[in-house]
């Protein structure tokens, strides 16, 4: 790639003293073979990697179905990547995650209040906020994408990281209750349910299009709340 | 033939004799440093609930899940909130250090020790600025991004003085720091602390005994041979990085574009509306109407955007028209970092595209940071009438 003149001038000699620069016309034929290796080396671990990426961000293709876990296991775990930034086609709903819970209170009785929607809460901070964080834009939104991703229809998990996403999603919303102070003086939560509610964006005031703006609800089960989990602070 | 033979031996001297595109490398070095470095004072008051031992991503979940995997994180040695502590604090120090460019290379590879160990702790809280981030915090080991607008390139000029005046110039805080990582290494790889996927760990002994071998070779070859040997080796795993850099950046826009291009919303010019009108992405309400309140605009951002990205990577081979996009990308990614309320993603982008600016607008642009800065220095400096741009000072930046 030439598309920029690089300046000449920019050398420096890292070496405690001023070595001649004249790149390997300034040395003799054996080091001269040692820096061509060099060169063949980085030259090919070059193309191969950047081979290895293109494979992994294009589509599934005649090479990559062959050499599937040669790909994986060149770009797992450190070199992981994903640029399909809002394509095919960006999200056209605001999927909001709603979370409701039963309280012991301290007399034992048992209460459960009514549904917190957690990505309002979000979207309250997110709103006119020119940094917003990544708790209040990614955490709860990617939790729920996980949870869903490792999840069959019926809500059960596959395999680990179906339960990796249960225990982090129901950290987050205990987290949260315990933020808006759900429990009440003296009371522990003891189970929690949460569900999606999805509504689609109302398509734009130019468009003849026509759009559902009836919420869809996805409930999961109620989880139970591990005791030592219920008073936990991350502070 | 006779032509192919000579145009690749001239492009054998080119990747071998010097390091290309130092103002470039540099503006990326000091781009995604600056960017982590916001990136961690922002999220201060959050670090905790993002990669601390008690967050919702518990240090027992993050273990289960790195178990599987092998990515590298120093916050999986001890769930001590010391520890963590101690982790983010260095984290914040390596990406000042290499900002500045103090001791480059070897804060290029601190940076990326705090990159991946905050990143990989949780990786379910990033998003993709966080995977320029991470990506690019391991390339750019592999370059000499210290050469200019840097500490070391400045020490390296008064080393040169130094000697040109006869005096002899000892350096004990890079063995010092050598030695130091060097325990460090040692004993997170004797204590199993190393044990997961190999690139990191092969990194890092990679570096720690290119470091040895270099120092050795420029304190006791007794001919030049070995150390432009050295010298040659650097300049081809720099320019092997800064080609991985921006075909890496190519294949970002590359993949954004042609997979937007199958989408039906990028095809009916409505898909700029709908991003702009998702709560988690709408940070500013009436912002985002009175962009989108005009279909044709929409529609031509939308048809805009996919076609910059799609074309962006064959623009390289005409600089001005390579310019020309770039400059409209760097002003979609300003525009994204408010409206859509991604400044990070945003400024990790940037710094990404930094990699294509032209030397002349960056050299430009250092004269002017050096300017500036004299500029202060007088006027912090009392009475004395302010000199007109001293030509020497104003080549602080740009050491030739």
């Amino acid at each position: 790639m030439d598309a920029y003149d690089t300046a000449g001038d920019a050398r420096h000699g890292p070496g405690p003293e001023p070595a001649p620069r004249k790149g390997v016309a300034a040395l003799s034929l054996r080091y001269q073979i040692a820096a061509a290796l060099a060169l063949a080396v980085v030259a090919v671990a070059v193309c191969v990697h950047i081979g290895m990426v293109f494979l992994h961000v294009a589509p599934s293709n005649t090479v990559s179905k062959k050499h599937g876990p040669a790909i994986e296991d060149w770009i797992y775990p450190e070199f992981e990547q994903n640029w399909k930034l809002f394509a095919p086609n960006p999200l056209q709903q605001n999927i909001a995650v709603q979370v409701r819970a039963e309280i012991r209170e301290p007399d034992g009785g048992i209460r459960t209040t009514g549904w917190y929607d957690l990505s309002a809460h979000d979207g309250r901070d997110i709103d006119g906020n020119l940094l917003p964080s990544h708790t209040q834009q990614n955490e709860l939104r990617r939790a729920w994408d996980f949870l869903v991703a490792t999840h069959d229809n019926d809500n059960r998990p596959v395999g680990l990281r179906g339960d990796l996403a249960e225990s982090y999603l129901r950290r987050i919303v205990v987290l949260r209750l315990d933020r808006e102070d759900a429990a009440g003086p003296g009371g522990l939560v003891e189970r929690v349910q949460i569900r999606s509610r999805t509504t689609n964006v109302r398509p734009p005031e130019w468009s003849q299009e026509q759009v559902s703006d009836k919420p869809m609800y996805r409930e999961l089960p109620w989880w139970e709340v591990p005791e030592d989990e219920a008073e936990g602070d991350p502070a | 033939m006779n032509r192919f033979a000579l145009a690749l031996s001239a492009g054998i001297a080119r990747v071998t004799e010097c390091a290309l595109g130092p103002y470039q490398t540099a503006v990326v070095r000091i781009g995604f440093a600056a960017t982590w470095l916001l990136f961690l004072l922002r999220e201060l008051p959050h670090r905790h609930e993002l990669y601390g031992p008690g967050g919702p991503w518990s240090f027992d979940l993050a273990q289960q899940l790195i178990g599987t995997n092998g990515a590298f994180t120093a916050l999986i040695w001890t769930d001590g909130r010391l520890w963590f502590e101690v982790v983010y604090a260095l984290a914040v120090l390596f990406a000042v250090l290499l900002l500045l460019g103090w001791r480059t290379r070897t804060m290029s590879v601190l940076f990326m020790v705090g990159v991946l160990s905050l990143q990989n702790r949780s990786i379910f809280m990033g998003d993709g600025g966080d995977n320029v981030l991470h990506l690019m915090s391991m390339y750019l080991v592999f370059t000499r991004c210290g050469r200019v607008w840097s500490l070391d390139a400045r020490r390296a000029d008064r080393e040169q003085a130094a000697r040109a005046r006869g005096e002899r110039v000892t350096d004990r805080v890079g063995p010092a720091l050598w030695a130091v990582l060097g325990f460090v290494l040692v004993a997170a790889t004797l204590a199993g602390r190393l044990d997961g996927d190999l690139t990191v760990p092969l990194i890092l002994w990679t570096v720690w005994i290119a470091q040895a071998v270099w120092w050795v070779v420029g304190h006791r070859a007794r001919t030049a041979e070995p150390r432009v040997l050295l010298d040659v080796i650097a300049n081809i795993v720099h320019n092997g990085a800064l080609f991985v850099i921006m075909a890496e950046a190519c294949l970002i826009y590359a993949t954004a574009g042609w997979y937007k291009i199958q989408g039906s919303r990028w095809q009916d010019g409505t898909a700029v509306y709908y991003p702009l009108h998702l709560d988690y992405f709408s940070p500013w309400p009436a912002l985002a109407d009175a962009l989108s309140a005009s279909g044709t605009m929409v529609m031509l951002v939308t048809y805009g955007t996919v076609l910059v990205q799609v074309a962006f990577p064959f623009t390289l081979f005409n600089r001005r028209v390579k310019n020309v996009l770039l400059a409209a990308m760097i002003f979609e990614h300003a525009v994204i970092a408010v409206v859509l309320g991604l400044p990070f993603f945003s400024l990790a982008m940037i710094a990404a595209d930094a990699v294509f600016l032209p030397t002349t607008f960056l050299r430009r642009l250092g004269a002017w940071a050096a300017r500036v800065r004299v500029r202060r220095a007088d006027r912090a400096a009392l009475p004395r009438p302010r000199s007109p741009e001293n030509p020497e000072q104003a080549h602080v930046g740009s050491p030739s």
